[in-house]
């Protein structure tokens, strides 16, 4: 049916493009022009140009945040997208009765993060802690840590949680994915003698690979996000070995009342994700059209 | 350009117009309605029923008016949570604060109402002893209206698990270092302390630091007049470390917040814990059974006056932007008459009001404490309260890293340093 007007169309976007203007537009331009000024959140703001930048480049703290985050976002590609990639598989090998485990293995994602947190963090806990405990009655006492205030084990600490959660979403991802592989590809590699392995390994990884670079991009973009978990659990310690860009600019802001240096922190953490994702998808593109004859 | 894509980004334009305009709505103006609004970091349930109760008072006494009660989580409160409302639309007109560079700075961004007419002549007037205002003057301006004094940090210690081991409680660092051992030892905690977020441990030893270098030093460089990374400084660093060394703190000090230590405390797996006067009530509620009283930081080797303490006044302002200040002085001054004061003892607070003394008896260890910040030959304020919220970040973080032994003196200090630029 077509418009009477050719303005009705877009009539109906106003309502979105308004909330999208009020919740997302207006805040990034905000932001970005408190990142050429020094002010406290109340008081007079200043214009200080590009010194806010300048700081944060010189900011050792700030530049090891981007480790941290980039560390942590390699862990949870390992702990969340090929965990979630190889428990795909596993239940999709037998569909009858992978329910329950599915279930199981998803419900963690449907926890609040805060919650997870909490939880986990009592897990972690070097006195009274379950990990310890279990540790102490496998006779296992040498393995024992303090999970959370090392800094050796607190960013690995960290990135298991986000694994323990995540995973289920990405197995979720790979597995309605698998559902699309043709049966009778499937079918024609066990003719050929391929085992469950072969299967995984050569017909259905390869055949999702649209869906793996999207849960890549996912996983990368996601791990830059990250905030609760680290701010609750953690909240950048000990020592600064968990701080990243997000708790950092948020302790900035917050905590500080930084308001400019924390926004061109922001603005900052913004470009590099918004870079990546472009470069993460010309990349894929060009991949792709190499593969295409 | 396409017609399409001219009205397509119009409307973009239009709604973010929009937007803008909404934004613009919004204004930090006190309000003119008969609400007294009044804030504060939650002081826990006890605490709130009196506060409750005064406000109904306060209703009854003046039927047009409704006072609106804004309890925010701690933490929250002394960062970002009172800018914000002070900045919002609904500001409060009286709101807690600490007394020192806080309370400098609320009446510098002009939040701090000029009360010395009310505590002089007005309703405020022979509630307090006139001493009292000296700390809570900004400018020739009495700027605060006192509740209670808190000793930011003690040493806590259990008398069974002394009496056990067959100790006495510390009074000096060689026997604190000694005690140290000895329960260690024998398997148990000699200092539990819950350090997380930095501040717990970070009282404790800035107090420890200032003894050191002397409360003048210790003033200074917190006020950002002098270096952290000097001698005297390191060598108070030492002195951390050496508790590092003897194992006197649990190791998971800078994993676990505020509560967790404590807990380590009132389940005795703990001899002692470093935390302030606002342990009593705590105690009282979570561990009935548990006898505990407290020392004064032990006496260090230094410069320092090697009594003194470290503690804060904490009160309330009232809000220079509020139109209702004449009611808030009213309010502040019926929180503080004699029976809402006894209220407040009952509670486990201990006013400054003068009629604190008598009526309801104060716990023998509160009542100690508050002798011995107002008998304390000199005061140090905690770095959090009294000074520039940075500067003390980089101080705590320093002498955590030292505590959990990730650090030497010689690098936190100049640490310190490298990070306030």
């Amino acid at each position: 049916m077509k418009p009477n007007r050719r303005i009705t169309p877009y009539l109906f976007l106003v309502p979105a493009m308004t909330v999208f203007g009020f919740a997302v537009l207006l805040p990034v331009i905000m932001t970005f022009g408190y990142s050429f000024t020094e002010w406290n959140g109340y008081g007079p703001m200043v214009f200080v140009g590009l010194d806010n930048y300048v700081k944060a480049a010189n900011d050792v703290l700030f530049r090891d945040s981007f480790v941290h985050v980039l560390l942590y976002i390699f862990a949870t590609i390992v702990l969340e997208v090929v965990v979630g990639l190889v428990l795909a598989g596993l239940v999709s090998v037998r569909r009858q009765g992978s329910l329950w485990f599915r279930v199981a293995i998803f419900t963690p994602v449907m926890l609040p993060m805060v919650v997870v947190a909490v939880l986990w963090a009592f897990v972690y806990n070097n006195d009274f802690g379950l990990l310890n405990a279990a540790l102490h009655s496998l006779g296992l006492d040498d393995l024992q840590r303090v999970w959370l205030g090392d800094p050796a084990t607190a960013l690995l600490a960290v990135s298991v949680v986000s694994g323990w959660v995540f995973a289920g979403f990405y197995m979720t991802i790979f597995y309605a994915a698998f559902s699309q592989v043709p049966a009778e590809v499937i079918e024609a590699a066990r003719l050929d003698g391929a085992g469950e392995w072969q299967l995984f390994r050569s017909i259905k990884v390869p055949m999702i690979r649209n869906a793996i670079t999207v849960a890549l991009l996912l996983c990368i973009t996601g791990g830059f996000q990250g905030f609760d978990l680290f701010y609750v659990m953690t909240n950048g310690g000990p020592y600064g070995a968990t701080e990243i860009p997000t708790t950092y600019l948020v302790k900035s802001v917050f905590t500080f009342g930084n308001v400019g240096y924390g926004s061109a922190m922001a603005v900052i953490l913004t470009t590099v994700v918004v870079a990546l994702g472009v470069a993460f998808t010309r990349a894929n593109r060009e991949k792709s059209e190499k593969v295409q004859p | 350009m396409t017609d399409k894509r001219r009205i397509a980004l119009a409307a973009v334009a239009a709604c973010s117009a929009t937007a803008l305009l909404l934004a613009g709505c919004t204004g930090s103006d006190g309000s003119d309605d008969n609400v007294l609004r009044i804030a504060m970091g939650s002081p826990g349930e006890a605490q709130i029923r009196v506060w409750d109760d005064v406000a109904a008072q306060f209703e009854a006494a003046n039927p047009d008016v409704t006072v609106e009660m804004n309890y925010q989580d701690d933490d929250l409160y002394q960062t970002i949570g009172l800018p914000n409302l002070l900045n919002g639309r609904n500001a409060p007109d009286i709101y807690f604060e600490w007394a020192g560079a806080r309370l400098e700075q609320r009446a510098a961004d002009g939040f701090a109402a000029d009360l010395s007419d009310a505590v002089s002549t007005g309703p405020i007037a022979g509630l307090f002893g006139d001493d009292v205002f000296t700390s809570l003057t900004v400018d020739g301006a009495v700027v605060m209206v006192p509740h209670a004094s808190d000793v930011a940090n003690v040493l806590w210690y259990n008398e069974d698990i002394f009496a056990d081991a067959g100790l006495t409680p510390p009074t000096t660092w060689d026997e604190l270092l000694a005690t140290c051992d000895a329960l260690d030892a024998e398997g148990i905690i000699p200092i539990a302390s819950g350090n997380k977020d930095l501040w717990a441990a970070g009282n404790w030893l800035a107090h420890l630091t200032s003894r050191v270098v002397g409360e003048d030093v210790y003033s200074s460089a917190l006020a950002g007049e002098s270096d952290f990374n000097t001698p005297e400084w390191v060598e108070a660093f030492g002195y951390v470390q050496e508790l590092a060394d003897h194992n006197c703190v649990n190791e998971s000090a800078n994993a676990v917040d505020d509560n967790e230590g404590a807990q380590l405390f009132f389940q005795g797996k703990a001899a002692m814990h470093a935390i302030g006067s606002w342990l009593v009530s705590w105690a009282i509620d979570e561990a009935p059974d548990l006898n505990f009283d407290y020392v004064n930081l032990p006496s260090m080797p230094g410069d320092g006056n090697q009594d003194s303490v470290i503690g804060v006044v904490t009160g309330y302002v009232v809000n220079a932007q509020s139109s209702k200040q004449d009611l808030a002085a009213e309010f502040l001054a019926l929180l503080n008459n004699d029976g809402n004061v006894q209220a407040f003892i009952a509670a486990e607070l201990t006013p400054m009001a003068l009629s604190a003394s008598s009526g309801e008896d104060v716990d023998s260890r509160s009542a100690g404490l508050i002798e011995m910040l107002e008998t304390a030959p000199a005061i140090v304020l905690p770095p959090d309260t009294g000074y520039d919220l940075e500067t003390a970040n980089a101080l705590y973080a320093a002498l955590a890293e030292v505590l959990g032994g990730q650090s030497s003196p010689e690098d936190a200090v100049a640490g310190i340093d490298a990070k306030l630029g």
